[in-house]
């Protein structure tokens, strides 16, 4: 019998999927077969615990990809690792993509990935990114959710989402991981994600390159996401298993563990038999550099700017997709998934050594040092002939560079995480929920003026943007959003009757229901509720009557960069003339923002693009209100002088009269 | 124009009170300003949807775009006038002593107070006024504050890539706003205000005719420069070494 070589320690054979090569065709009979992955398993726990690094936790040099071809394995009932998963056999479980992969790879360290780690307070939350967005048009709810600390989004828990909730809801478009692994603590809960088990890394989201993936298929990863199968997501988006059944549909005292054939609803995992060889394992097509394909599944985009361009083969794709870049060449991470986001300051927050330099800045500008960094990738070194300095220092690359070109009015965008893109029954209207408008300039990390404070200090650029609606009840001036419970129970009763357009668009209240609303929340919440959107927060004055209170910090709206798409350079702003910006009809400082909201009597309200990031500030207020005074106090002065004038003439006239 | 008593114009005494340099930097200095306001205006009304009469004054002009380069064709004659005006003042006896003339002086504050209390009929009489009125001092100064403002930010529109290398605070939107804003306070100082004075005032109305020629009646001089006239009248009796008769501003 052949002994596997030991994965990792001294002596270790580096190439032990070599070795699983060498065992096609051998003959080695299941118990034997059993035996030696548990010997390998126990190795793996050994050195995995004692933070050994694994075969593939370290790349040999070579750039060819390592051939996956290798056994499966289910989760054990105590979370452990489970048996090796035969087609055939009598009861087929689904694979754990964790006891799977981590037979090589450190799943601890993958955790520990941008993608992953959300739920890790210890994580610097860096540039402020995409939040979850969490929208209930019956009771007139848009609001931003992200488990990091980004300003003006709200943990999950302060709307009353558990871990649980937030993966059901959020968890297809997730590669795993996360919110996800958490486990349950609430009483209801508990039982419920051990029928569905937790949401583990799913690798294969990204790293199979196999064209049969099905992340948002009819029976893909989404849908099993939504039917709270998230044991059997994983193997349902492979090209080789499919599954039936859903977890949500049986008792939380159903146990996965020993089925019930008499239990229809549950879910059931099929493998396609002829994927596994007779050794029972399965030829994965894992690539390390994730396909483009891939990253769209959760990082497209679909802009309304000409009704001509929003089906995606009328626009024209990011330039450095067109000159032959991929997704993985920016955004790169080793085994720690510490993925490079690609922003200028990324560095001050990420430990990835390339994170300086796989900015635009790092690729197309030079910084003096001793190795030339500019030009990477044979990115051009713009040469900005003619273009004030001025404006390097205060806006972003992206600013010229990036996102559609600005129109007269911003335009309504959809994302697939916040529109469930790629996924079925998808609500193709352009007015559907949530709105996110765009592009939006301004100023870079942070909110606009209410939120940033002093920390002004960042550069214009691009944004998406999102204005808040919810119910919350006010504190010493601050808003605590109400949990998602009361206000469905409270609200949606008040609002029982209102009708939801068909295009998935506000369905418009009057002021009158948010009075009879917010009445019916303060004694259910505990305290004074108010309604927070467009911009303004809605609160019973003590009359009873609506008071709107403009421009109040928790009625901000999130903005998040635009980074891709990057037009070409001949396409930037500015590159024709400088007029594209400086001229009365220019967007950058004229452009409407439309405020979003679903309170009628403020539809189609929009601010100045200027508005949200503030030109030099007190300077251009102080010299502006300088120059209103100087007209209303010198007119004032010259129309008394010649009044004085006509009246004294006219009091000599009259008196030249009487005489 | 003022009443003369009966006295035919040809009969009238007149005295030079502008010479040809100032009067030609007068001509063109109302010439670029009143285009710069025709073509200003519906350029800052364009685009704006409360203003769309613009749009048709545009079509007047042709288009936008030859409205543009009329009103920059305006602005670079008010360039010119400026800097004209400039020199002018530096480098000839008859700007420096005009220059000197209009500076602003304690007896300007003196003649303010005392005109104030004359419109209000507190007092019988107007101050007596030399070569300048205080308001005409005001108008001069008040044109030198706007050319500086208004070809300062009309530059930065103009050429905003080049001033943004200069002036990187002053954005190209407060410029535009600032802009807008003195003409705004320009224009309403011209037609309300100076052509109340040498228009509109019952004294003068329908116009006077010193901006063409330079010259003043008698009459004129003695209702509104008073002070000056006398130094006129003063001066050509020194001259001729005879006797001054204020009354009849003549010598004899």
């Amino acid at each position: 019998m052949a002994e596997p070589p030991p994965a990792t320690g001294a002596g270790a054979n580096p190439d032990r999927i070599l070795w699983s090569e060498q065992r096609i065709g051998s003959t080695l009979k299941k118990e034997t077969v059993a035996t030696v992955g548990w010997i390998l398993a126990f190795f793996t726990s050994i050195y995995a615990q004692e933070g050994q690094e694994l075969l593939g936790d370290r790349s040999d040099g070579s750039r060819a990809t390592p051939l996956h071809l290798i056994p499966l394995y289910a989760e054990s009932k105590d979370a452990e690792k489970g048996e090796q998963i035969e087609p055939d056999g009598e009861f087929v479980t689904p694979f754990s993509t964790r006891w799977t992969c981590a037979e090589c790879h450190s799943y601890g360290l993958v955790k520990k990935g941008w993608h992953f780690n959300s739920v890790d307070s210890n994580v610097p939350p860096g540039r402020p990114g995409e939040p979850w967005l969490y929208f209930a048009p019956k009771l007139c709810i848009q609001i931003p959710l992200s488990y990091r600390q980004w300003p003006g989004t709200f943990r999950p828990a302060q709307v009353g989402l558990t871990e649980f909730q937030f993966t059901r809801i959020f968890g297809r478009h997730t590669p795993g991981g996360g919110p996800g692994e958490v486990q349950a603590t609430e009483a209801d809960e508990i039982g419920r994600q051990f029928v569905s088990g937790t949401l583990e890394i799913n690798c294969l989201a990204c790293h199979n390159a196999h064209h049969g993936q099905d992340m948002g298929g009819p029976g893909g990863y989404a849908v099993q996401v939504s039917r709270q199968n998230f044991r059997w997501a994983a193997a349902a988006s492979c090209e080789f298993a499919s599954v039936k059944g859903s977890a949500a549909a049986v008792p939380e005292t159903y146990d996965p563990f020993l089925p019930d054939p008499d239990e229809k609803n549950a879910p059931r995992v099929t493998y396609q038999k002829e994927a596994f060889n007779e050794n029972k394992e399965v030829l994965l097509q894992i690539v390390r550099e994730v396909p483009n394909q891939r990253c769209y599944y959760c990082h497209s985009d679909l802009c309304y700017s000409q009704p001509e361009k929003a089906e995606k083969w009328a626009s024209d794709e990011d330039i450095h997709l067109t000159a032959g870049l991929k997704c993985v060449d920016c955004h790169r991470n080793g085994v720690e998934h510490n993925i490079v986001r690609g922003y200028a300051e990324e560095s001050a927050n990420s430990s990835n050594p390339l994170a300086a330099t796989s900015s635009c800045e790092g690729c197309h500008l030079s910084e003096g040092e001793d190795q030339p960094q500019a030009g990477r990738l044979g990115a051009p070194v713009p040469k900005h002939t003619g273009l004030p300095p001025s404006h390097l220092k205060k806006l972003t690359c992206t600013a010229c560079h990036s996102g559609p070109w600005p129109g007269k009015k911003t335009i309504l965008t959809k994302t697939s995480r916040a529109h469930r893109l790629g996924t079925p029954n998808v609500n193709k209207a352009q007015e559907v929920l949530p709105h996110i408008v765009s592009p939006v300039f301004a100023r870079q990390g942070g909110q606009p003026q209410a939120q940033l404070g002093d920390s002004l200090a960042g550069k214009i650029g691009p944004h998406k943007v999102i204005w808040p609606a919810y119910w919350g009840i006010l504190e010493d001036d601050q808003v605590k959003p109400i949990a998602l419970g009361v206000v469905e129970k409270v609200v949606g009763k008040v609002f029982a009757d209102l009708e939801l357009p068909a295009t998935g668009d506000w369905p418009k209240i009057t002021k009158e229901k948010i009075i009879e609303a917010l009445k019916a929340l303060s004694p259910a919440a505990a305290g004074e509720a108010v309604y927070v959107a467009g911009g303004k927060l809605y609160r019973l004055d003590g009359s009873g009557e609506l008071a709107e209170e403009l421009d109040h910090p928790a009625a901000a709206p999130y903005m998040w960069p635009i980074a891709h798409n990057v037009r070409p350079a001949a396409q930037s702003l500015g590159a024709r003339r400088c007029e594209d910006c400086h001229s009365p009809e220019a967007s950058f400082f004229f452009g409407k923002v439309c405020v979003d909201s679903p309170v009628q009597t403020k539809d189609g309200v929009f601010r100045e693009m200027m508005d949200m990031y503030e030109v030099d500030g007190p300077v251009y207020v102080r010299v502006n209100w300088f120059f209103k005074l100087l007209i209303i106090g010198v007119m004032t002065l010259l129309i008394l002088h010649i009044l004085g004038d006509l009246y004294r003439r006219v009091m000599l006239l009259l008196a030249k009269r009487a005489k | 124009m003022r009443q003369t008593s009966g006295i035919k114009a040809e009969e009238r005494e007149f005295f030079q009170r502008f010479g040809l340099q100032f009067r030609v930097q007068h001509t063109l200095l109302f010439l670029s300003t009143i285009t710069l306001i025709v073509t200003g205006v519906p350029l800052w009304c364009m685009g704006r949807p409360e203003y769309s009469w613009s749009q048709a004054v545009v079509n007047t002009f042709g288009s936008i775009e030859t409205m543009r380069y009329i009103h920059r064709a305006g602005a670079a004659v008010l360039i010119l006038v400026s800097i004209y005006h400039l020199f002018y003042t530096v480098f000839t006896k008859e700007g420096r002593r005009e220059f000197i003339e209009l500076l602003p002086r304690q007896k300007d504050v003196r003649d303010v107070t005392i005109n104030s209390l004359y419109f209000l009929g507190l007092l019988k009489y107007r101050p007596s006024f030399g070569r300048y009125t205080y308001y005409e001092k005001f108008d001069y100064w008040a044109v030198y504050w706007g050319c500086v403002i208004m070809i300062g930010t009309g530059l930065v529109l103009w050429f905003p890539e080049v001033a943004a290398k200069y002036v990187p605070w002053f954005t190209y939107a407060l410029g535009a706003e600032v802009h807008a804003d003195e003409a705004i306070l320009a224009a309403l100082s011209l037609f309300i205000w100076h052509f109340y004075n040498v228009h509109f005032n019952p004294s003068r109305f329908p116009g006077t005719l010193v901006w063409w020629h330079g010259k003043m009646s008698r009459e004129e001089m003695i209702h509104d420069h008073v002070l000056e006239y006398y130094k006129k009248v003063l001066a050509q009796t020194k001259s001729k070494g005879q006797k001054a008769d204020p009354q009849s501003g003549t010598t004899m």
